[in-house]
């Protein structure tokens, strides 16, 4: 079971949260931690762990291809790495 | 800032439609979208009035699939707005651009359970391509563009918009909304360069055509590739009708009731090169053993595709209509191929159809191969779900695959009968045909009320074995022959019910009535139910079994009677 943090800008609105949820449930993730935090330009900035046997692009491209999404960042090993010792 | 018209909300909803050249919409009225259908009468956008809102997107998906335009269907909320849910799925998994508009009651009540109420923009997130809700007037037709501009860009796909009633009465000034230009794909030169070399370094190259040939407008581009290289192909089920049939080195359909020549074909290729298509398991059997040795250069415009379930050696995520000429231009004179298309010629020599059948009763196949010949040019055949579908992918042929409506992805039963609908309303002086089965027809019968309001001259080919057919055919030959809720002996007299819709027809049962049957069928003005009873006992074949290589199909069991 591999561990995968990602880094997601969306537009804010009110369904958005539930769309990346379910992108992420129904391709086979499982979300360990999550965060979110209002940005100024109206924009949610989403920090999100997820667990999974199925390699990370297989849920980064599927997120990708949401509307509201405009970004949608794997964490480099490295800085995975230091996040999880941090 | 500009001042526009005063009106209504649901006034806009039509004016957007029309500024989209929307001229028909397929939809059903209902409490929570009245205003609409009001802004609707008298209006120059033509409503059809299906019986059943499911009935009504299916329409505007056979419009859609038949047309090329984006297809747009109506329906109100609560129970309107869930019939409307398979065809937005069905929609979704064939990437087929549409915009459905429902009713929603008004923004003070939503939440409280109110009258019809369910929470639609919910339901929808998992079978649309976008869906939107709009809470506030301004954004009513900023928001209807942006549905037309997602359902038609890019991978197509349905759109949802659903509008509470307060805003449809609401008024607004209408203003045309500023449009993004979204610049379309291009492929990068270096992806181009490394493409070009695994097809000239490749021996025995093989072409898998789907879907995405015909929504990117490349058909003519795929057809100059494969004219210009003679790549050997084969095509998924979405895929037909994108190559000619006669084309020398084209196998026809791949898959699990795919030909053997195009499965082995594939199976036996040094590079395979994925043109607008995504390796469903229905296409690749075992997909650990699918084309093993080959090499793949993967082509969609859709970047999750690629890499999805088979890790390409190229990819390239752009638009088909600018890849496939670059492609070629790079390759040209370079692909020699020459032992691989005797090959390929043997192939299909050895597994060829067999349509000898000797004896009384009617051979679906046979038929189907008659019918497909005797087509005018413009002609557009639907389908349900079944072992009819399967034997129209194998034995009929296209000119183009807007010509062939088949409900691929989601293999939903009760699609043929409104999809006929919808093509014969895109394309009014087009012969159409829906090829049904006795178990798919009746999930969508009522829809033979609008082809009797419409008097549309759609030909219904009712292709009857009084079973669940391909569920009798896993039974008997994966489940012990329990043939468990697959019996339909009990089928209603279909030409009698149709001739209640002022729909005439006739029963067939034995072969030598097939030729003059068809002809009447094709040549009656007007609709027209042919109703044919075959041999219950027949299967389709070949056949890859679940989880089973493409290399180990089944061949015919039974014995012909």
């Amino acid at each position: 079971m591999m561990m995968h943090n990602l880094e997601i800008t969306v537009k804010q609105c009110p369904e958005v949260l539930e769309r990346v949820l379910r992108v992420t449930r129904h391709r086979g993730f499982k979300v360990t931690q999550m965060h979110m935090n209002t940005q100024d330009d109206s924009s949610l900035a989403i920090n999100l762990w997820v667990e999974a046997e199925r390699a990370i692009e297989l849920l980064s491209n599927q997120l990708d291809k949401l509307i509201d999404v405009t970004q949608c960042k794997v964490l480099p090993a490295a800085q995975l790495d230091k996040t999880v010792n941090a | 800032m500009e001042v526009g018209q005063k009106m209504r909300g649901a006034d806009a909803v039509i004016k957007v439609l029309a500024a989209h050249g929307v001229t028909t919409v397929f939809g059903y009225p209902g409490g929570a979208i009245m205003p609409i259908y009001d802004a609707l009468y008298g209006s120059p956008v033509e409503h059809l009035l299906s019986r059943h809102e499911q009935g009504a997107a299916f329409a505007a998906v056979g419009y859609a699939r038949a047309s090329g335009k984006t297809g747009v269907c109506f329906a109100t909320s609560g129970p309107g707005a869930t019939n409307l849910i398979t065809s937005l799925a069905d929609a979704l998994l064939d990437s087929v651009p549409l915009v459905a508009i429902t009713g929603q009651v008004s923004t003070s009540v939503i939440g409280t359970d109110a009258f019809q109420e369910i929470d639609v923009l919910g339901m929808s997130l998992s079978c649309t391509k976008h869906s939107f809700m709009v809470t506030d007037i301004n954004e009513l037709i900023p928001t209807l563009y942006r549905a037309f501009e997602i359902a038609a860009s890019g991978r197509p796909g349905p759109v949802l918009v659903d509008i509470p009633k307060d805003i449809q009465i609401a008024e607004l000034e209408y203003k045309t909304p500023l449009q993004s230009v979204e610049a379309e794909l291009q492929a990068q030169s270096c992806d181009l360069a490394a493409a070009a070399e695994l097809i000239k370094a490749a021996k025995k190259p093989m072409l898998y055509v789907g879907g995405g040939v015909g929504m990117a407008g490349a058909v003519a581009h795929l057809r100059q590739f494969i004219n210009q290289t003679n790549i050997p192909s084969v095509a998924t089920l979405k895929g037909l009708g994108s190559i000619a049939h006669d084309t020398p080195g084209y196998l026809g359909m791949l898959g699990m009731h795919g030909g053997k020549a195009a499965n082995l074909a594939v199976q036996e290729c040094d590079l395979l090169m994925v043109v607008g298509a995504r390796f469903d398991d229905r296409v690749t059997g075992r997909l650990a053993s699918f084309a093993s040795n080959a090499k793949v250069l993967h082509l969609d415009i859709d970047a999750a595709e690629l890499g999805k379930l088979r890790q390409p050696d190229v990819a390239i995520a752009a638009e088909l209509r600018y890849v496939l000429p670059a492609l070629a231009e790079a390759v040209v004179d370079a692909v020699h191929i020459q032992p691989w298309l005797q090959d390929i010629t043997d192939m299909a020599r050895q597994y060829q159809w067999d349509y000898n059948h000797p004896g009384e009763l009617i051979f679906a196949p046979s038929m189907l191969r008659r019918l497909a010949n005797k087509l005018p040019e413009d002609s557009v055949v639907s389908c349900d779900v079944g072992q009819h579908q399967m034997w129209v992918a194998q034995h009929m042929w296209f000119r183009r695959p807007e010509d062939h409506l088949s409900s691929a992805g989601l293999g939903t039963m009760g699609f043929g009968l409104p999809a006929a609908i919808g093509a014969q309303v895109a394309r009014p002086n087009a012969t159409v045909v829906t090829v049904s089965g006795d178990g798919s027809f009746m999930m969508n019968v009522q829809e033979l009320t609008t082809i009797k309001r419409r008097k549309l001259p759609i030909k219904i080919l009712l292709v009857d074995n009084q079973k669940l057919g391909m569920v009798k055919q896993w039974q008997q030959l994966f489940f012990e022959e329990r043939y468990s809720e697959t019996d339909l002996s009990d089928n209603p007299n279909f030409v009698l019910m149709a001739s209640a819709f002022d729909i005439p027809g006739r029963t067939i049962t034995r072969a030598d009535e097939v030729e003059q049957a068809l002809d009447e069928m094709i040549n009656t003005p007007g609709p027209f139910m042919l109703h044919v009873v075959i041999n219950d006992a027949f299967n389709v074949w070949p056949l890859v079994p679940p989880g089973a290589s493409n290399s180990d199909m089944m061949d015919q069991m039974e014995k012909q009677t």
